[in-house]
């Protein structure tokens, strides 16, 4: 597994098989989802004796599940813009600058990552019942925003990292008031990073299921339904809205992707 | 002049070059109760290439800083024409400084960088872009280079960039923190040359740092060596190097014999470090004084088939080392290592291992107090 | 002695409180202290005062009783099981994860090119985007009867293997759902290891093994350590893989949790659960945090 010498060429090829291998491990059941959802018959018998678009056409004209987009989206976006304004700061904070309780900082911040999300939804659920808060999508937001926000926090950090605070003295020194050193180099100079805390933001809120299983109240999202649904018994339409929101996602991805990257080549740094 | 207001007014006209521009009084700075500048007096002249020069660790960086306005001395004053800067912001004082690892925007073109004070000032876009197509004429780059990403210029095309963008500042004062310490030896002996070339075309007043006093001395009107926040000597490169006023400066400049010595109770000296048997001739007052002497490798010679000088010292070759047009050789005299350089012309024909005489002349040894 | 400590806490306690508020990165971090001590502090004080007050009861405090600790750990009530599982399937979990994702990370690092290595980060953390359940369900379907498995071998002239609602099924959803939080911060750990000083090693004579032993694993032991946490952690605290594709056939200690909050409305057994299990989750995080620094892994500075 060292691979230093040219011998270890062997152990490379085992090596990239071994990632291959795994990946289709990680893509297989999305795959048997997709097929599963093409099936024209109310129940799943492999292989499909007829393929069919009716499910997913069932599915895209459903106003229970036009209800949980609205939902899963209100509650994506809000989660989107408050968790990258806390954490820019927490980013700052936690690579920019040093500061005595940082290192603690650094530390703290991160528990709600390491914590099982069901027990965390739970306990909120607790709370928010003890404030006399009604669920909703407003409280599994806010759910959503304990988990995300030190995501976000990571992602935004590992680009702050690379920024070299020199640049903001010389900025100074140049003339520059802190406002105009804040536009014009510490916020291009982070934007990729800002962007894809952005991206994370909102992909790992759409997916969520165990945070949202018990704060979101009557407000249901994309992935209760699904839960919900699967445990009552088969339809195809749990695997045709899951798929339909695989390729959403993904392509939410792609485009982001590509606007870092564009970025990127925009300031020649590809 | 740019229409822009300062704090400190650059009284451009009739300022006269050689007068004092910039005067450090008595500047003392700590850091957690450490002293790392010790009471430094210093006066820049307006228009002169003044160069900081010491090892890593004596506080030139700490200097500068303060001048740029990064750092405040912790008592004491710095003087611009006579109104005190101590307490202003970098971004109201007449410097402006070329970084270390010179601190391009990474995600601005060349021609961005450059304008980037411009901007800042509000100097509408036309004016900017003429502005800064003549400084990149000034620094040799191609007007091309206006719209190239700066992260994709060479080291040696960095520089000017970021040499144009502090001169777009116009600043009175440039201040320079080893920009050429990263740029490899052939290419920083040119840049060494065009930025002497452009401070005698620019008239401005430049201030640099770095721990290579020969670089200093390449460029330099003055250089002041410091050494543990201490400024040990001020003067010409000239000066520096014929009339060392320490220890630390004479070893500084470069390889070089130096032993302590007393006088003899019977008459004459004598160093500690050779043998006692050993009497020395000592260009230095008859006073009862001790001091070290210093004697440069090319100052120091064989004495061969009956040659005479002031003094001569048994020694013998340890190693003979080419430095090309001339060869250095390390002798062993007593416990003492010396070393002497000769031009390779004139090379005697020993060897390592032979027994020889060295010796140099009273004239040719520099005499320096404890 | 006591009062000594106390004081000394305070002291330490104010100078962090003064850092928070006088310096600029404390003043950036505020908003996500805030968030911090509402949304994640604040419930788990909560839990825990739900944790002591008498069994049923749904009033905070209004009693205090350590029997729901006492019933946790009752041999006859069986509580006690569901614990036993999710610790033994995140330690599964866990070293299998470990030793799957260890070459996977290397390959990422070292063997593939950075266009690739980029590509294939991109394909690891996709999934994390899909709801978990979506991607069980997946194996489900894959797994049933007459589903993809099953279709396969009956084309085959074979019958698929009756895997669906096990709990070694359970182990597999969790090893298939975890995989990310293994692998990413392994990728991190191995980056740290400086491919000079695996050369360096070789060429003094140490063997393969010796290498990865000696120098390899040592140096990328943090990012293998946190992604261990991660995964205990985070497996320890699962659901929805017991419980879609183990079919509860064994009940985990999260769905007790569930059960007590919901189907049996003993607020009190629900949050003793919780309280214990933080415990252990916390044991275990201090241990790891306490050793670990973060710039260096981050920042990658040295």
């Amino acid at each position: 597994m060292l691979l230093v010498h040219s011998r270890d060429s062997g152990c490379a090829l085992l090596c990239k098989l071994w990632i291959a291998l795994v990946l289709v491990f990680i893509y297989l059941p999305v795959l048997c989802g997709a097929v599963s959802s093409l099936s024209k018959s109310r129940y799943f018998i492999f292989p499909l004796k007829a393929y069919s678009w009716t499910w997913w056409e069932r599915t895209f004209n459903s106003l229970e599940i036009h209800t949980l987009v609205c939902n899963s989206l209100l509650i994506a976006i809000v989660v989107t813009v408050i968790s990258t304004l806390i954490a820019f700061g927490g980013a700052l904070a936690f690579a920019r600058y040093s500061w005595r309780g940082k290192r603690l900082y650094q530390k703290i911040i991160l528990l709600p990552i390491f914590f099982p999300q069901p027990v965390l939804g739970l306990a909120l659920l607790l709370w928010f019942n003890t404030l006399g808060l009604e669920l909703s999508w407003a409280t599994a937001a806010f759910a959503h925003l304990v988990w995300i926000t030190p995501v976000v926090t990571l992602v935004i950090a590992i680009q702050v990292y690379g920024f070299d605070p020199t640049l903001e003295v010389a900025a100074r020194d140049l003339g520059a008031s802190p406002w105009q050193i804040f536009r014009e180099i510490t916020l291009p100079l982070l934007w990729p990073g800002i962007w894809s805390g952005m991206l994370f933001a909102f992909l790992l809120s759409w997916g969520n299921f165990p945070l949202s299983l018990y704060t979101t109240g009557v407000d249901n999202t994309i992935p209760k339904w699904l839960f919900s649904k699967m445990s009552a018994g088969y339809t195809p339409m749990v695997p045709a809205l899951g798929t339909m929101s695989t390729i959403a996602m993904a392509a939410i991805m792609i485009v982001g992707g590509l606007l870092v990257k564009l970025h990127h080549r925009h300031q020649g740094r590809a | 002049m740019l229409g822009h207001k300062k704090s400190v007014s650059a009284k451009d006209h009739g300022a006269v070059k050689g007068e004092p521009i910039l005067t450090l009084s008595d500047v003392c700075r700590s850091f957690e109760g450490r002293d790392v500048i010790k009471k430094i007096n210093l006066t820049i002249k307006r228009g002169e290439f003044f160069t900081l020069v010491g090892p890593s660790g004596s506080g030139k960086t700490t200097i500068l800083k303060m001048l740029a306005g990064m750092d405040s001395p912790s008592s004491g004053d710095i003087v611009y024409d006579n109104q005190s800067i101590s307490s202003i912001p970098p971004k109201a004082r007449p410097t402006c400084m070329v970084f270390q690892f010179l601190a391009l925007f990474p995600h601005m073109t060349v021609g961005q960088n450059i304008e980037f004070p411009l901007k800042i000032k509000g100097v509408p876009a036309e004016e900017r872009y003429d502005r800064a197509c003549q400084l990149m004429s000034m620094v040799q780059l191609p007007e091309d280079y206006y719209a190239k990403n700066v992260m994709k210029c060479s080291g040696g095309e960095r520089q000017r960039v970021a040499i144009a963008r502090a001169f777009a500042y116009d600043p009175q004062i440039l201040l320079f923190d080893e920009p050429l310490s990263a740029i490899d030896a052939k290419l920083r002996k040119t840049l060494q040359k065009e930025l002497k070339a452009l401070h005698e075309k620019s008239g401005k007043t430049f201030i640099y740092i770095t721990h290579s006093l020969e670089e200093a001395m390449f460029m330099s009107d003055r250089v002041g060596v410091l050494n543990h926040g201490v400024l040990e000597q001020v003067g010409t490169p000239n000066e520096i190097y014929a009339h060392p006023n320490s220890r630390f400066t004479a070893s500084f400049i470069g390889d070089t014999n130096i032993f302590p010595v007393r006088v003899r109770p019977e008459g004459g000296w004598e160093s500690s470090e050779l043998p006692l048997s050993v009497v020395l001739k000592v260009k230095q007052l008859d006073r009862n004084i001790e001091g070290y002497i210093i004697v440069r490798p090319e100052r120091l010679r064989f004495l061969t088939d009956g040659a005479l000088a002031d003094n001569a010292i048994p020694a013998k070759i340890v190693a003979i080392y080419s430095l090309g047009s001339s060869l250095q050789y390390e002798l062993i005299a007593g416990k003492k290592e010396l070393s002497l350089q000769l031009s390779s012309a004139h090379a005697p024909d020993y060897k390592v291992g032979d027994a020889v005489t060295v010796g140099w002349d009273a004239d040719d040894a520099i005499f320096v107090l404890n | 002695m006591a009062s000594y400590s106390l004081a000394k806490f305070g002291a330490g306690l104010e100078i962090r409180l003064r850092a928070l508020f006088y310096s600029v990165g404390g003043r950036c971090a505020l908003p996500i202290y805030l968030l911090f001590v509402i949304g994640f502090v604040a419930p788990l004080l909560l839990i825990i005062g739900f944790a002591f007050t008498e069994s049923h009861s749904f009033s905070l405090l209004s009693s205090f009783s350590l029997g729901n600790f006492g019933e946790i750990f009752d041999p006859s009530s069986g509580i006690w099981k569901s614990f036993a599982w999710s610790l033994l399937f995140a330690f599964i979990v866990t070293i299998a994860l470990a030793l799957i994702c260890y070459p996977i990370a290397v390959g990422m690092v070292r063997i593939l090119g950075k266009k690739w290595a980029s590509l294939v980060s991109l394909l690891f953390v996709f999934p994390l985007f899909i709801s978990e359940n979506v991607r069980l369900y997946g194996w489900v379907l894959f797994f049933v009867k007459n589903g993809i498995l099953d279709g396969t071998m009956r084309l085959l002239g074979g019958e698929g293997p009756d895997l669906l609602f096990t709990p070694e099924l359970t182990v597999f959803g969790l090893i298939y759902s975890y995989l990310p939080y293994m692998l990413f911060p392994t990728v991190l750990g191995v980056s740290l290891v400086d491919k000079d000083l695996l050369v360096a090693a070789r060429d003094l004579g140490a063997s393969r093994l010796q290498t990865l032993r000696e120098i390899e694993l040592p140096l990328a032991m943090p990012g293998i350590v946190i992604g261990m946490l991660l995964t205990f952690v985070l497996s320890a605290g699962a659901m929805s893989e017991a419980k879609i594709l183990g079919g509860q056939s064994v009940i985990v200690l999260t769905h007790d949790i569930d059960i007590a909050f919901t189907y049996a409305q003993n607020w009190p057994l629900g949050a003793a659960l919780a309280v214990s299990f933080t415990v252990i989750v916390a044991l275990l995080i201090y241990a790891v945090f306490s050793r670990l620094d973060i710039d260096r892994i981050l920042g990658g500075k040295r």
